[in-house]
Parts: C-alpha cells; sequence; structure tokens
C-alpha cells in the first residue's frame, strides 16, 4: 500500500506547488488572483491528500499485504476472495430509471414525478439487494 | 476461488433460449461481459459518428451549400461529431478495455463492485442515448459544439430540447465514467494477486490506474458546469450569464475537464501499445520504471495546461500555460523513447496488432510535434480555430484511440472470443486505414495555415481551398471502406473461424491474461501462476529466458 499512499503523495504535493505558482504568478501579471483555476487546483490539493491520507492509514493499520511482498505465493493470499454478486437486475433497473429522471429534467416536470419514485425505488432495491431475502443477515 | 457461480456444468454446453442469452446480458455483472458492451456501444458510436464525418466531409468537397439544407444542420453534424467521438466512443472504449483486460492482469476473479460497474455501464448506455436523442426532436440536435462555449449555449442563442437533452444526458454519462474510474482504482489497489507488486503490474494497467485518477479529478467539474448549464437553460439562473463573467467561468471549467479527458482518451491506448510492442519484439518494455513515472507526470501536468486551448480570449496567463504545455511534451517524448527502445534491436515481427502499433507511433509523433507548435501563443493567435487544430487533434486522437483501439482488437480477440482473426484481411484493413487517415488529414495541416476557419459549413471557390478539401474528402472515403474488411473479418471469424485453444496463441504474451484460458473462464482464473516479475506469463512459458527473480524463485523450488 505503501507506493500506492506515494504516488498520491506525489500529486498532493504537485498540486500544493502548482496551485501556490500558478496563484502567485498571475497576481503578480494582473495584479489580481485568479479565481477560478486557482480554486480548481486548490481542490486537486484536497483530492488527492485526503487519499493520501486514507491510504497512508489503512497501511498501518494493515500491515504488510501478500499483494505487497516480492517473495509471496498465490497461496499467501486469503482463499475466500469476496462475494461476487453473480447477476442482477438493479443496475439495468436504476439506469433506466435514473436516465427517466435525468432526461425529465430537460423535458418536463410531469416526467420527473413518474420517473423520481421509480429511481427511489431502484435505488433502495439496488441498495438492499444483499440485505434482505435469502441473504438476510 | 469461492464465488457464487462456481457450480457452472462443466461437462456438455447447455444450448440456451434466445431469451436466457438476452436475459444473462441485461442482468450481467461479470466485468468481461461488462468490457464487450462497452466495447460493443462504443464501436456503435464510432460508425454513427464517422457516418456524420463523412457526410461533413461531403459537404466541404465544393463550395456552397451541396449535401445539408442549413447550416445549422452542419452545425449539428459537427457538434454531434465531435461529441460522440470523445465522450461516447473514446472514453467508453477505455472503460472497455480496463473492464476486460485490468481484472485479469492484476489476478483478480473481476472488479471490485461488479453491480456498480453494471450502473456505470448503464448510466453510460442510457445518458448517452439522451444525448444523442435530440436529432428525433423537431429543432434537431445541439448545435452549439461540443465545448457548448456561453453564451452560445444559452437559451437566447440556442433554444430547442436537442441542447436540453444534450446537457443532462452528458451529465448522467459522466457519473456513470466516475463510478468506473473509483471502480478501477479500487480494484487496481484492492484486488492484486498476492506477489503483484505495484511496480510489476503491466503498464496498461498501470495506466488505467492513472486514467482512473484523472477521471475521478476532471469529471466532477464537468458534472458542476453542465448541472449550472442545465440551471441556467431550464430554470433561468445566470451562472454564465456575460454580465456576470460568465462565458469566462464556462472556459475555465469546461476546459479543466476537457484537457484531461485528452489525456483519459490518449494513457489507456499508450498502455494498449505498451502491451504490444514487447510482445512482438521479443523483449520485455524498454525502461519499465521510466514509463510509469512518466505517465504519472503526464497526468499530473494534464491538470494544469487547460487554458493552452483560452489563449484568444486574452484573458489568460500565457507565461504559465506554455510552459505547462510544452513540459508535458517531456514525459510523452519520454514515452515514445521507450517504445522506439523496445523495439530496438529486437526480433520484430509484423502481425496486425504491432502494424497498428507502428502506425499508431508514427500518427502520435506528427499530432505531438504539432501540438507543440500549438503551444506557443506567437503560432496558436494565428493558428487557432483554424484547421490546422482540426489536424492537430485528429492526428492526436485518432492516432492514439483508433490506431491503438485495432491494435487491441486484434490482440486480444482470441482472449475474448477464443477465435483469431484473419491476418490478410486485418493487413488490408490497416493500410487502407492508415492511408485514408493520412490522407484526409495531412492537407488540412496547409489548410489551416492558409486560414481556413474550422466549424465553417462551406467556403468560397475563391479562397483557393478546394482541391485541398476535395483531397481530404477522397481519404475520408478511402478510410471509410477500411471499415469493411475489419466488419467482414469480424463476419466470417465468427462463422468460420478456427478455435484457438493455446493460452497463449502469440508465443510470447507476458502478463497474466496470456496464462489463463482462451476464452477466459467465468471468473478469470483455474490456477494462476506465481507472479515474481511484471511478465508471470512469459516467466512460465518460457522460464530458459525468464526474469531473474522468477528464475531464482524457481530454483528455490
Amino acid at each position: 500500500m505503501k507506493t500506492n499512499a506515494r504516488i498520491f503523495l506525489l500529486l498532493t504535493v504537485f498540486y500544493i506547488v502548482d496551485a501556490a505558482g500558478y496563484a502567485i504568478w498571475a497576481t503578480v501579471v494582473n495584479g489580481k488572483i485568479e479565481v477560478i483555476g486557482t480554486a480548481a487546483i486548490s481542490m486537486l490539493v484536497f483530492l488527492s491528500g485526503f487519499i493520501t491520507f486514507y491510504l497512508y492509514k489503512t497501511n498501518t493499520v494493515q500491515g504488510v499485504v501478500p499483494e505487497d511482498r516480492l517473495d509471496a505465493n498465490i497461496e499467501d493470499g486469503d482463499a475466500e476472495i469476496g462475494f461476487f454478486s453473480p447477476w442482477s437486475w438493479w443496475p439495468l433497473a436504476l439506469g433506466l430509471f435514473a436516465a427517466l429522471a435525468f432526461a425529465s429534467l430537460a423535458i418536463g416536470w410531469w416526467l420527473f414525478f413518474i420517473a423520481f419514485p421509480l429511481a427511489l425505488v431502484a435505488i433502495i432495491g439496488f441498495v438492499f439487494e444483499y440485505s434482505r431475502g435469502q441473504h438476510a443477515h | 476461488m469461492a464465488t457464487a457461480t462456481a457450480t457452472m456444468p462443466t461437462t456438455g454446453r447447455v444450448r440456451k433460449t434466445k431469451g436466457r442469452v438476452l436475459v444473462d446480458w441485461l442482468t450481467t455483472t461479470d466485468h468481461k461481459k461488462i468490457g464487450y458492451l462497452y466495447l460493443i456501444t462504443s464501436f456503435t458510436y464510432f460508425i454513427i459518428a464517422g457516418i456524420m464525418a463523412l457526410v461533413i466531409r461531403a459537404q466541404l468537397a465544393a463550395p456552397g451549400l451541396q449535401i445539408v439544407a442549413t447550416k445549422e444542420q452542419y452545425n449539428q453534424l459537427f457538434t454531434m461529431h465531435g461529441t460522440i467521438m470523445l465522450l461516447m466512443f473514446a472514453t467508453p472504449l477505455f472503460a472497455a478495455f480496463a473492464n476486460i483486460l485490468m481484472p485479469v492482469q492484476i489476478g483478480a476473479p473481476d472488479v471490485a463492485f461488479p453491480r456498480l460497474n453494471a450502473i456505470a455501464y448503464w448510466f453510460y448506455f442510457f445518458g448517452s442515448f439522451i444525448a444523442v436523442a435530440g436529432f428525433f426532436t423537431p429543432q434537431g440536435a445541439a448545435s452549439f459544439g461540443w465545448f457548448a462555449y456561453a453564451p452560445l449555449s444559452s437559451t437566447t442563442f440556442s433554444p430547442g430540447l436537442g441542447g436540453d437533452l444534450w446537457v443532462f444526458g452528458l451529465a448522467l454519462s459522466g457519473f456513470g465514467t466516475i463510478m468506473g474510474g473509483v471502480n478501477f482504482i479500487t480494484t487496481v489497489l484492492t484486488m492484486r494477486a498476492p506477489g503483484m507488486t505495484m511496480w510489476r503490474l503491466p503498464i496498461f494497467t498501470w495506466n488505467t490506474l492513472v486514467t482512473s485518477i484523472l477521471i475521478i479529478m476532471c469529471f466532477p467539474p464537468l458534472a458542476a458546469a453542465l448541472f449550472a448549464l442545465g440551471a441556467d437553460r431550464k430554470f433561468g439562473a445566470h451562472i454564465f450569464d456575460p454580465a456576470n463573467g460568465g462565458p469566462m467561468l464556462w472556459q475555465h471549467l469546461f476546459w479543466f475537464f476537457g484537457h484531461p479527458e485528452v489525456y483519459i482518451l490518449a494513457l489507456p491506448f499508450f498502455g494498449i501499445v505498451s502491451e504490444i510492442f514487447p510482445v512482438f519484439s521479443r523483449k520485455p518494455i524498454f525502461g519499465y520504471k521510466t514509463l510509469v513515472y512518466a505517465t504519472i507526470a503526464i497526468a499530473a501536468l494534464s491538470m494544469t495546461v487547460w487554458a493552452h486551448h483560452m489563449y484568444v480570449t486574452g484573458s489568460v496567463l500565457l507565461p504559465f500555460f506554455a510552459f505547462t504545455t510544452m513540459l508535458i511534451a517531456v514525459p510523452t517524448g519520454v514515452k515514445v523513447f521507450n517504445w522506439i527502445g523496445t523495439l530496438w534491436r529486437g526480433s520484430v515481427t509484423f502481425e496486425t496488432p504491432m502494424l497498428f502499433s507502428l502506425g499508431f507511433l508514427m500518427t502520435f509523433i506528427f499530432g505531438g510535434l504539432t501540438g507543440v507548435i500549438l503551444a506557443s501563443p506567437a503560432l496558436d493567435f494565428h493558428l487557432s480555430d483554424s484547421y490546422f487544430v482540426v489536424a492537430h487533434f485528429h492526428y492526436v486522437v485518432f492516432g492514439t484511440v483508433v490506431f491503438a483501439m485495432f491494435a487491441g482488437i486484434y490482440f486480444w480477440y482470441p482472449k475474448m472470443t477464443g477465435k483469431m482473426l484473419n491476418e490478410r484481411l486485418g493487413k488490408i484493413h490497416f493500410w487502407l486505414l492508415f492511408f485514408g487517415f493520412h490522407l484526409t488529414f495531412l492537407i488540412q495541416h496547409w489548410l489551416g495555415v492558409m486560414g481556413m476557419p474550422r466549424r465553417y459549413a462551406t467556403y468560397l471557390p475563391e479562397d483557393g481551398f478546394t482541391w485541398m478539401n476535395q483531397l481530404s474528402t477522397a481519404g475520408s472515403v478511402l478510410l471509410a471502406l477500411s471499415m469493411i474488411p475489419f466488419l467482414w473479418n469480424v463476419y466470417i471469424t465468427a462463422r468460420k473461424g478456427a478455435k484457438v485453444t493455446l493460452n497463449d496463441p502469440w508465443g510470447y504474451g507476458r502478463s497474466l491474461e496470456w496464462a489463463t484460458g482462451t476464452p477466459f473462464p467465468r471468473h478469470n482464473f483455474t490456477s494462476i501462476p506465481r507472479v515474481r516479475s511484471e511478465s508471470p506469463a512469459f516467466d512460465l512459458n518460457h522460464p530458459e529466458h525468464a526474469a531473474p527473480e522468477a528464475k531464482a524463485s524457481a530454483k528455490k523450488d
């Protein structure tokens, strides 16, 4: 995980330098700060900094994992990788109803009042698909 | 690998009804099937937008309005050609290749979030349909150019449903892209096989990771800008109103997305050719680490060059953006040296994937060089919004996306379908495409220098552009014809192609996808070889030439 965190750290440092450089340079040339670009690059600092923090934190909690060891064999990993949904109707339903809801913003409110409840049903169905019925836990 | 579908019948194929097959595709959460859906949908859009391009070229073959009835129709054509090619063909094509290959290359059974992956596809599918559905409305599709500059994109100058559908359709499909990006990042960070350290990832997987990071950095600003534009158009907001500096706000936000978008299109396809060159040169990739660092450098820099699209507004910091834009040519040049270094003194053979990769290399270098010309503000002021720019970005984008797409399709076709495409038809396809492309776009550099502006529906006979445009149109016909051998190739391979049973039909495959069955089994592997270098399949199949770490590890057993 260390390498991952370092990539994002690299980006964070670069965008700090870049945001500062851009803000100062623009201020020197034009006499006032260029708000849009400075704000946009500064947000990249937050984004990459946040992910860096998360990855470093995970790394300290998790310790060295088999996929980061140079000498790990395949059998060193977990036999149970995780649960993979074999198939699902909900992505299609959510896609269709979300699309109707988005299209309704262009077409008219009447469609929104039909599409929004359907999209709501689809998103609830999607989220709780593996928490009810035979999957209840 | 304990998964929910481990109980598939292994002996005797159960013949599925047509309805069953359809349901399988509609409800799939298998990363490869979703990848094929992406591939088929995006290729369909490639053909649709290609036909629009042919209409545009036919219109420009002679002065006057020959083909389109009104200039508004011409505006709709180039707007939707650009929108479709970038956001409905090239971007989802990245998702296609990343979905099909990346999990296999890292030795994972699927992506981290299979259902999120399916949603990402359906958002793209329906969002794109909404955006192009403008063609079915009375006023036609959006016609403000694919960068939708304010105030042209306001309801005052572009009324009609087509523009609204364009805005909200793209917003939806953008969310799909972001979800795909998040999914790919998580997969690469958490689902690697034991021993598959970050510095042993295949280059394609590295580029998928970096591209996905770019997606989560630049698509949210686009979503924000599109919603703001939607609010302006439908709810009477004044966010992009010229009275409060809206045009510059839009241009900044749009290009803050728009320039990294170009690298989202380029990086995965750099990854594809980086997989192909070593296989057909029989050498490992030259300078693995520099190649990865170059990719990261391109990604980091590409977020800071956006305003080079806005030089002619006269209100951006010219030296800053000229500097960063020229700087980004350095890591890109490093990559070119990596590829040439891989070819250098290799036992190069010229199978179809290799031909397309070499076609990519040549075309992309041309496009990169004109890019450096355009990065210089003094030259850009003359060339901006001329056909020189059109030629430049077609060299860059067609060079990377289309050439590398076909390279990738020919290369991985046996893994996807279990059959090899015909080599002879593939070579005819390549040469038609190559000459067609260069005939169409090379001349446009000179057209631009002579002053032909982009996006004009026509020109005058006195301009002296006629013969150049005719040459370009002839080239575009050749380019279109080159699709026939390809589609024919796919058809006859499906009908008569011999089944491939080898894991590695090309003989020198390097990454893990060449160490599993052809075509891929449902959860990718029945067993994974030990990973000791960035080319585990090669170490497995050619132990005498394996990487030193792999040899040492084999000796210990």
